[in-house]
């Protein structure tokens, strides 16, 4: 437990001191201390999840579902900030960025340590302040620029708003227990069905705006580009999931969820999924596009949670087993590939300092390890096998298709859907990481910016990626192992005495998994042998055209049209906005036509309300125009209405 | 053990000479004599014997996607039951892994088509990935009702539906043969979806994404797309295959039925001409909507009382 207080304080201290060393030596000092805290966390944590115990110290408790939190925070982190070495060189020379940009990086990691530890509602709130602030920073790295500042202030307000529900939360419940410890709130949720509704549907918006479900998402797709890389990846890998950390908190102090409460979330979850991958489909930002698809992933954590909980609800142990677990593992696997995904997006960025697909293409020749990279991370993302995204989607399949037996009419229609709304998340996620790696690194490049790339990035930002692609195809291939890892945090919410019988089961269907992927492996160097053994001479020529000899890159597909046929078959999810510029004159010089996607809940509720807040505001324009004089009236306005009202009531 | 060898030779030759049938039958219903059974066999030969073009704009994934998809294909059938009524390896939640297998085919696949950066062939993928985001929510429905209704979540399931669900057994095993029949036309590019022998790569799907690959890479990518089909295929007759007889009648009766599959496929492709690209979403939502149907007949079957 010491060695966790005194992570977090490294990172703290680190980060006081970190403003007074050079700009040169500020990233390296950052990685250094972020390694010393990474291992001085990780330590304890895999102590208990290896263990199953829970340690306590004060303020701090740490139980396997916390352990699990802080083994992925301290990595991923870690590996952000080897990351950020390579990333941030050319950035060097704005000293105050950099300065800035170290010291709330470690108050993030200390603060979301502390956030996934901490056993005290007041101080949980303060730590997940110090969060949001501190990530809010980070997202305005380059905030001389007026999108990303514009990106960056919508970010506080949404996470204002979710703040704003928790204290309801907490509110209410020191209320009812007259105490702020997490272990008074553990007895009045378990034991009052009531405040624990109103407790969890509370806290659940609070959670789900800053993990995005639909509707509060609104504010992920602007703030992760706007950040640099590495901090998108860690928004995305890991901070995000505070929230869905949250929402596990408060089901294990509920223990029994009850029905309604379970039907909802599983049905936000299955929306949310389909509307983030939907929205990543119409996406040409690769940035935007892969915070589109954090919004599917944590929504399929979402989905696993709720299968789970519905497990809990109908006292089916299995069920619950095989969510919960499902939803760990996905929560543990979504960090590897998704920040795999953002550091190859990175590196694209640092060489063509462009995030627009339709001006890239080729890439995987003149970078071909990022672009290996990418696909690993495109394939494992779609939940394919034999990577690491497929065990997570089949445990949550699993626990829906175990539910079905003996399920009631309603459980039974829901489980169904979702088993096919989880089926269409699969097959769209193809259908956009196609398109990202597709577009983005294969066939010819569309501008300059991408035709002008020489060579791959160095090795600071190749080893991450390497780490995390290794570890993206090693769960996937031996998954017994993680599987027994995410199995402890989940047996946390389970009390039954039938349980070990469970485990065995998931097990036993994991080892089988990595037997059968062991076949794959064998089928694939059979038929790769047979095509080697086979292979005949081979010649170059240019791509087939129809005939057409003299093709060139801007006759490839592009990003939109290659979604285009998909998009025009679900259109009214979408408000298109065209721009146009039609050629005109015998001559025509200028002409072009750009499409955009907008979100409908941006375009008619969110600016709509924005709009009206603005004009109502304006309103009072009037009041305040900085004339003293005027400013000197409203007091002596004031002081006479309350001395009138006094004499009156008086 | 000698049961999976002949499973293996089945599933690796048959579906050659199936692809044969549905040409002869084709042959037949247009007055033509038609080429032999074999012909796709020796297609398939010849095209290992010939030089590879590779375009210079492809990369490594070009030349990886057809030995995936080979690789994928033949993996994906180690689940389904085959010519004795049983997969070479019976797993649970099989149709789950059967369906990401073949996902992780397709997405090498529409990759290589992205690769050679030709216009034509990013159409084909854009098509390709569309229609399969109806096809699987369909398929998925079908079969985890299926799996409910028989207590049992492997492929092997098909023989309990009767058992379990009595006179609207029948009427269940209609809608999911009618419901893998499009899925096989739709998976396996056959007419009325897509056109494999057409010479225009405007209107095709799977076919013009495969434009640029030649020699041994089209030989394994044809394999595979036969073996595909032969898949679902196997999938259909084993819902007709009775469970009581003995190994060599069982084998004999499957492949009659799959014999039977690929002529019917045949007529359906002589009979109906290639839909216009519009069409062919409606033509896919109808295994969405049978879907649908087998889901509330199901439903009905298990709570209606």
């Amino acid at each position: 437990m010491k060695h966790l207080i005194l992570s977090i304080l490294t990172l703290v201290l680190g980060a006081f001191i970190s403003l007074a060393v050079k700009e040169k030596f500020k990233v390296k000092f950052c990685t250094i201390l972020t390694f010393i805290s990474a291992i001085l966390a990780i330590v304890p944590a895999g102590y208990i999840l290896k263990n199953g115990q829970v340690f306590q110290n004060g303020l701090l408790t740490l139980d396997p579902l916390s352990a699990i939190f802080v083994i992925v925070i301290s990595f991923v982190c870690f590996l952000g900030t080897v990351y950020a070495n390579g990333y941030l060189k050319p950035y060097l020379y704005k000293e105050k960025a950099i300065s800035s940009h170290c010291f709330f990086f470690m108050m993030l990691i200390a603060s979301m340590l502390a956030v996934v530890t901490i056993n005290n509602g007041l101080y949980f709130l303060i730590a997940w302040e110090i969060m949001s602030l501190s990530s809010f920073f980070l997202v305005i790295f380059e905030g001389d620029k007026k999108s990303v500042l514009k990106a960056g202030i919508k970010y506080l307000i949404y996470m204002h708003l979710s703040v704003i529900f928790l204290i309801a939360m907490f509110a209410i419940l020191s209320n009812a227990t007259g105490s702020l410890a997490f272990s008074d709130y553990a007895k009045i949720l378990s034991e009052n069905p009531q405040i624990a509704n109103i407790a969890f549907l509370l806290g659940f918006i609070g959670f789900s705006i800053k993990a995005g479900f639909v509707p509060f998402h609104n504010w992920l797709p602007d703030a992760h580009p706007a950040a640099p890389t590495h901090v998108s990846g860690l928004m995305s890998g890991v901070m995000i999931k505070m929230g869905i950390y949250g929402v596990l908190r408060l089901l294990y102090f509920i223990v029994t969820p009850s029905k309604t409460i379970s039907y909802t979330v599983l049905a936000i979850a299955v929306i949310s999924a389909l509307y983030g991958v939907l929205y990543a489909i119409t996406q040409k930002d690769i940035k935007r596009l892969l915070a589109c698809s954090s919004i599917e992933n944590i929504a399929i954590i979402g989905i696993g949670i709720g299968v789970g909980m519905l497990g809990l609800a109908y006292n089916n142990t299995l069920v619950a087993t095989f969510g919960l677990t499902g939803a760990i593992l996905h929560f543990i696997n979504h960090a590897i590939f998704k920040n795999l995904l953002f550091f190859s997006v990175g590196s694209v960025y640092l060489k063509t300092h462009t995030r627009d697909t339709e001006l890239l293409g080729g890439l995987i020749k003149s970078m071909p390890y990022t672009a290996l990279m990418f696909i690993v991370g495109s394939v494992a993302i779609c939940g394919l096998p034999p990577f690491n995204g497929f065990i997570s989607e089949i445990l949550i399949y699993a626990g829906m298709l175990l539910g079905l037996p003996n399920a009631d009419i309603g459980l039974f229609i829901s489980l169904i859907i979702s088993v096919a709304s989880l089926a269409l998340i699969g097959t769209m996620a193809i259908l956009c990481f196609s398109k990202a790696g597709g577009i983005t690194f294969l066939g010819n490049a569309r501008s300059e910016k991408a035709s002008n790339v020489k060579n791959d990035v160095g090795l600071t930002m190749k080893i991450p990626m390497g780490i995390l692609a290794g570890l993206a195809l090693l769960i996937g291939f031996f998954p017994q192992f993680a599987i027994a890892t995410a199995i402890i945090p989940a047996s946390m919410f389970i009390n039954n005495p039938n349980f070990i019988e469970e485990i065995g089961a998931i097990l036993g269907f994991a080892q089988y998994l990595s037997g059968l992927f062991i076949i794959f492996a064998l089928i694939l160097t059979c038929v790769m042998g047979l095509r080697f053994a086979i292979s005949r001479k081979s010649k170059v020529h240019n791509t087939w055209g129809c005939g057409y000899n003299k093709p060139n890159s801007q006759m490839q597909y592009t990003a939109s049209s290659y979604a285009n046929l998909f998009v025009s078959t679900v259109e009214p999810l979408f408000k298109k906005v065209s721009h146009i510029k039609k050629p005109k004159d015998f001559f025509p010089k200028e002409a072009y036509y750009e499409l955009e996607m907008e979100d409908i809940e941006e375009a008619y509720i969110v600016k709509p309300i924005l709009d009206m807040d603005e004009k109502l505001l304006s309103k009072f324009e009037r009041i305040q125009n900085g004339n003293m004089q005027q400013y000197i009236l409203f007091g002596l306005v004031f002081l006479i209405i309350s001395i009138i009202g006094l004499v009156l009531i008086g | 053990m000698i049961e999976r060898i002949i499973n293996i030779l089945i599933l690796l030759l048959f579906p050659f000479l199936m692809v044969g049938i549905i040409k002869k039958t084709k042959a037949f219903w247009s007055g033509r004599k038609g080429v032999s059974l074999l012909q796709p066999l020796w297609d398939f030969l010849r095209l290992l014997n010939k030089e590879t073009v590779y375009s210079e704009t492809t990369s490594w994934i070009f030349r990886f996607s057809p030995v995936i998809s080979l690789a994928t294909v033949i993996f994906a059938s180690l689940f389904v039951p085959l010519a004795f009524g049983e997969a070479i390896i019976d797993v649970k939640f099989a149709f789950i892994i059967f369906a990401y297998t073949l996902g992780l085919g397709k997405i090498f696949s529409l990759f290589s088509a992205l690769d050679t950066g030709s216009s034509f062939e990013g159409m084909g993928a854009s098509r390709e990935a569309c229609f399969s985001t109806i096809v699987e929510p369909a398929f998925f429905i079908t079969m985890a009702t299926i799996a409910a209704l028989s207590q049992n979540f492997s492929f092997t399931s098909f023989k309990l539906i009767c058992d379990n669900a009595g006179i609207y057994g029948v009427l269940i095993i209609a809608l999911v043969t009618f419901t893998l029949l499009i899925m096989l036309l739709v998976e396996s590019c056959r007419v009325p979806v897509d056109d494999p022998t057409t010479h225009l790569e405007l209107t095709m799907i799977h076919e013009v994404m495969i434009l640029d690959n030649s020699g041994a890479d089209l030989g394994f990518i044809t394999w595979a797309s036969a073996i595909k089909m032969f898949l679902f295929s196997s999938l259909i007759a084993n819902l007709f295959l009775p469970t009581d007889l003995t190994a060599f009648n069982t084998v004999l009766i499957f492949l009659v039925l799959s014999v039977l599959i690929a002529i019917i496929i045949g007529t359906i492709e002589s009979a109906i001409a290639r839909f216009r690209m519009t069409h062919v979403f409606e033509f896919i939502f109808i295994m969405t909507l049978t879907a649908l149907l087998i889901l509330a007949l199901v439903t009905y079957k298990i709570y209606g009382n």
